[in-house]
């Protein structure tokens, strides 16, 4: 068993998490309540991630991140960071393929808030961030729990992107996904087993939770 | 404008995009004002830019010496902090608080421990247990969630109340009993209070101002007894529900009688186009009120007030008197609806409402007479638009 693969892994989902759940709140609200030109592309671009091969996502970012492009080479030069092979660059990429299991859910749970909801708090003498915070919040709460179990799951078992940008360097972008592959590639499939069986179990658990969190959300409204 | 009296409401809206909207009006404290007309006229759009939820493009609110609202002169005031209650259509409950919680979110500027006690107050007010009071809005009935959203809206002790096709989701049982709610808060509250309507019978029976609105503009505005004995146009009388309208073409002054100034002659026709000139055998002249606002050989419009319409058997020769057929008879209840076509007037049908025992003599095809009362003939002119 690769504990420091497991533990990568998990320190990978939460950062992922942490980051994408506000942003895709904003932009899941933003999504359900504005019309605009062009917003048809853009709910495209936001569900692309999760059509595209993960080898082609991989690639695309491979080539934008590297050390050869300009957004890596900036990096570099300002942050002195590199942006593939390490855990900055899994971070991102991670990002990136979790965009669509974290906007949709959240824009959906928002489109099903009646509208008249949030002029009903104004009236009722409610700021924007008090009708948020009393009554958006709470009925888009069962939509956001499933976009962060669906992240975080998500986050644990991806292979293709993360393979292609970080490698797999113990400890610091071999992820639970990747160590599994190269145990098999070992021939080693007792360790194979064990991991994936534990992986199988946390995903399964996960999903249930929030399958489960969500319906009882759901009949208490 | 004159000075503003009191907490009176005062609005003045006047836009032609996004959609065209023209009025103006006021309501006293302690008066109830409904805007009534179809669906798509603008009413609830009037509503919101009372409340603030929507900017006219030009216009004026005001209550009292508070200006919430005023183009001209940048002010607009958002409904956070408009003393407005607003009671909307479909009452608008936070689905994932109870009765009590919906009630404290409009109470959000007291302490916490007051919130509650102020919550737990209106609802008292409006008659919800507390049982129903700790309930969520799903768990409560049509009538009981319009209760809390009546509670919500008095929470804020509002300068204004505003209501949005208030009765038009809950049942005919606990509609008379939020009439006599509304009843008793217009005599307590003493704020003006515009409720938005298309049920005519509700606004007669609730309100003493009603302001009739088609296509975002005021058609008339009066007293719900005027406008149903005078109404202003065809329009309004079809909008304000009067069935017995007629066409005609306005004959003068009736001087042949001489001794009574102020009646005049119309000339009964189908309103089809070219029937002004029918011939006299086949057209029936009324003598009916004139105020000498028509020129002769004008088209008109008139109405009859149902009180005006009797049903008598035996046949008599006074003048509105006319032999007429049964055509269509129905019975509904204590009512019935009748519909007669006239012997002598151009193809008109009568409908008048009787309740009582009268109407059971009555059968379809059957001869009858009908009287009606001049006096409460109302005429108006046709425009050329329509």
């Amino acid at each position: 068993m690769d504990w420091s693969a497991l533990l990568l892994s998990f320190k990978l989902a939460a950062a992922t998490l942490a980051i994408l759940l506000p942003a895709g709140l904003l932009a899941g609200r933003w999504l359900a309540y504005t019309a605009f030109r062009g917003k048809a592309w853009v709910e495209a671009l936001v569900v692309l991630p999760l059509v595209l091969p993960p080898t082609v996502l991989g690639y695309y970012l491979l080539v934008s991140l590297g050390g050869a492009s300009p957004v890596g080479q900036w990096a570099r030069q300002w942050l002195g960071v590199e942006l593939t092979f390490n855990f900055t660059g899994l971070l991102i990429a991670s990002l990136v393929f979790n965009i669509p299991f974290m906007v949709q859910p959240v824009q959906r749970a928002f489109e099903a808030v009646p509208r008249n909801l949030a002029e009903a708090a104004a009236v009722s003498g409610l700021g924007r961030w008090q009708t948020f915070r009393m009554v958006e919040l709470p009925l888009v709460w069962p939509g956001v729990l499933s976009a962060m179990v669906l992240t975080f799951v998500h986050t644990l078992g991806e292979f293709g992107v993360v393979l292609m940008v970080g490698g797999s360097i113990p400890g610091e972008t071999r992820t639970i996904a990747i160590a599994i592959y190269d145990q098999v590639q070992g021939f080693n499939l007792e360790a194979a087993n064990h991991m994936s069986l534990v992986l199988l179990l946390l995903s399964l658990v996960a999903v249930g939770f929030s399958f489960v969190a969500s319906a009882r959300l759901v009949r208490r409204s | 404008m004159n000075a503003v009296t009191g907490r009176e409401l005062v609005v003045e809206v006047e836009q032609a995009q996004p959609m065209a909207l023209s009025a103006q009006f006021r309501c006293a404290p302690g008066e109830m004002l409904a805007l009534v007309g179809p669906s798509g006229a603008g009413k609830t759009s009037m509503l919101r830019i009372m409340a603030g939820l929507m900017r006219p493009a030009q216009g004026r609110v005001q209550v009292g010496g508070e200006v919430w609202c005023d183009t001209a002169a940048g002010v607009f005031v958002p409904p956070q902090k408009r003393h407005v209650g607003l009671v909307f259509q479909n009452y608008a409950l936070m689905p994932h608080l109870s009765a009590l919680d919906n009630v404290a979110l409009a109470l959000m500027h007291l302490p916490r421990e007051q919130r509650r006690e102020r919550a737990e107050h209106w609802l008292d007010h409006v008659r919800l247990t507390p049982g129903q009071q700790a309930r969520r809005p799903a768990q409560l009935s049509g009538g009981e969630q319009q209760r809390v959203a009546v509670a919500r809206a008095l929470a804020r002790e509002p300068a204004l109340l505003l209501l949005d096709e208030p009765f038009s989701a809950v049942d005919q049982m606990s509609r008379h009993g939020l009439y006599a709610l509304l009843a008793e808060l217009r005599r307590e509250l003493d704020i003006p209070i515009v409720l938005v309507t298309h049920d005519l019978n509700e606004a007669r029976l609730l309100c003493d101002q009603l302001v009739v609105i088609d296509t975002g503009r005021v058609l008339q505005q009066g007293a719900p007894a005027s406008i149903h004995r005078a109404p202003r146009n065809a329009r309004v009388a079809d909008l304000v529900g009067i069935q017995n309208r007629f066409h005609g073409v306005w004959l003068g002054p009736d001087d042949a009688s001489g001794d009574a100034d102020g009646w005049g002659l119309l000339r009964w026709t189908s309103g089809l186009p070219g029937d002004a000139t029918v011939t006299e055998g086949h057209s029936t002249v009324l003598r009916v009120r004139d105020k000498g606002r028509l020129d002769k050989g004008q088209a008109i419009n008139w109405v009859i007030h149902g009180e005006g319409i009797q049903l008598f058997d035996t046949p008599a020769q006074a003048p509105g008197d006319f032999c007429a057929s049964v055509t269509e008879l129905r019975h509904l209840g204590e009512i019935t609806l009748v519909t007669l076509l006239l012997d002598q007037a151009p193809g008109a049908s009568l409908r008048l409402t009787l309740s009582g025992p009268q109407p059971m003599s009555l059968a379809p095809g059957q001869r009858t007479c009908v009287r009606l009362d001049m006096a409460l003939v109302h005429v108006m002119p046709v425009r050329s638009a329509g």
